[in-house]
């Protein structure tokens, strides 16, 4: 049975919350902790983003933050050239989507993973 | 052993006050009596040869600012860089040496001094450009230099110091030193201004020029710099605040340029109003604020000179 942590960008965080529409300065990451091959949910948890409050290498921040985290997904808004560096440094696999529910965007997800 | 320049310093918070202007006609009025060099510390958006109709700043080389090499011999990839790292410019990921994103790097050397095990080597990262050439006018001659900061930089102090730096070392053996400063009031201009036996605020009677000027004299109150101001455009609108502020910060004299087509006129084709309309009153005021400057630098020069 395999587990994934993935990495949302939202505001007050939650599966209902939506998935913000930036990565450095969202307010919080919601880690969402999934079998894989049920699409389960398993945990739930919400982090501050330092990147939030920075004053400059927001997305960098962030990213190091999504990877203490032990995610090894991201999925959310576009990252901009640092922040996707970091995160291909870090090795988080990058999903790019927008406007939706955590909840839907981690479904999508899962299911993109597993074929 | 030879004497500190005289540094004059152009600045006044608001931008498109008229701070170039003021600094490139001085430049060529105070180059009749003075050995001058004009820098244009504006680095992110210099255009003082523009001014001076010049179609290039000069002979290039390269401004430089620390970046740190990481000696992956000795690197534990303990973190300790990544954590003192004010940026964020160092990512780290587990059991991995740290990444370093250049963009955001400051060139501060924190992480040189944090490393517990010196894996951390000063190297050095290409952040802008400087010019230096000479300028003839029709009355005098000087040298300009010129920092340019490279598009996209996010940092810009480590480029004015640099640029500064290298001024100094142009004036070195002549008797002024003018710094035109970009618009803004922040730490890199006062880097910028740092040194300046005086600082002329160049201002317009507007809300924005009076906000801004405040600013600008607290900086140059915050640094011990006497200061003048100039007016421009001084007949578009009532002048009131900005008197105010002035008495409010003790700037000693006060100079008035009324709006004038001459100076649209020079200004567009890349010419000084000195030169090209020396009978208009703008170019009158300009001549009456170098005489003071020069008056201001001759005693200075004595000071230096007696024991």
């Amino acid at each position: 049975m395999a587990t994934i942590r993935i990495a949302i960008p939202t505001e007050k965080g939650g599966l209902d919350d939506l998935v913000y529409d930036r990565l450095g300065r969202a307010p919080t990451f919601t880690i969402v902790e999934a079998d894989l091959d049920t699409g389960e949910i398993k945990k739930v948890e919400v982090i501050k983003n330092p990147g939030a409050e920075a004053g400059s290498g927001a997305g960098v921040k962030a990213a190091q933050a999504i990877a203490d985290a032990k995610a090894t997904v991201y999925v959310g808004p576009n990252p901009g050239p640092n922040a996707y560096a970091a995160l291909q440094y870090l090795g988080v696999k990058i999903f790019t989507i927008t406007g939706v529910k955590v909840k839907d965007a981690v479904k999508n997800v899962i299911e993109e993973l597993k074929s | 052993m030879k004497n500190m320049p005289f540094i004059l310093g152009v600045s006044g918070g608001k931008g498109g006050t008229g701070k170039s202007f003021v600094a490139t006609n001085l430049a060529a009025l105070l180059s009749q009596k003075f050995k001058v060099v004009l820098a244009d510390i504006d680095v992110e958006a210099p255009n003082d040869f523009l001014l001076l109709g010049l179609e290039d700043p000069g002979k290039s080389e390269d401004i430089r600012s620390f970046f740190p090499i990481i000696d992956y011999k000795k690197c534990t990839a303990c973190g300790a860089c990544a954590k003192v790292c004010d940026t964020g410019a160092i990512v780290m990921a587990k059991g991995r040496p740290p990444m370093i994103m250049p963009r955001l790097c400051s060139g501060c050397k924190a992480c040189i001094y944090a490393c517990p095990y010196d894996a951390m080597l000063p190297g050095e990262r290409v952040i802008g450009k400087l010019f230096v050439r000479d300028v003839s006018t029709k009355i005098g001659s000087f040298k300009l230099v010129t920092g340019m900061l490279k598009e996209g930089e996010e940092h810009t102090p480590p480029a004015v110091v640099y640029t500064k730096r290298r001024a100094l070392e142009e004036a070195k053996d002549k008797d002024v030193l003018i710094v035109d400063t970009g618009a803004g009031s922040g730490n890199s201009i006062a880097a910028a201004l740092q040194g300046s036996k005086i600082l002329i605020a160049v201002t317009e009677p507007t809300p924005l020029g009076a906000h801004d000027l405040r600013a600008i004299l607290e900086i140059a109150r915050g640094n011990d710099i006497r200061t003048w101001m100039i007016i421009n455009r001084s007949n578009i609108g009532p002048e009131d605040e900005l008197l105010k502020i002035a008495d409010e910060y003790n700037v000693e004299k006060v100079f008035r340029i009324p709006y004038s087509k001459e100076v649209v006129l020079s200004y567009a084709k890349g010419k000084l109003v000195v030169i090209e309309n020396p009978d208009s009153e703008p170019a009158r005021v300009l001549r009456r604020v170098a005489e003071e400057v020069s008056a201001l630098i001759r005693r200075s020069l004595v000071e230096v000179k007696s024991p």
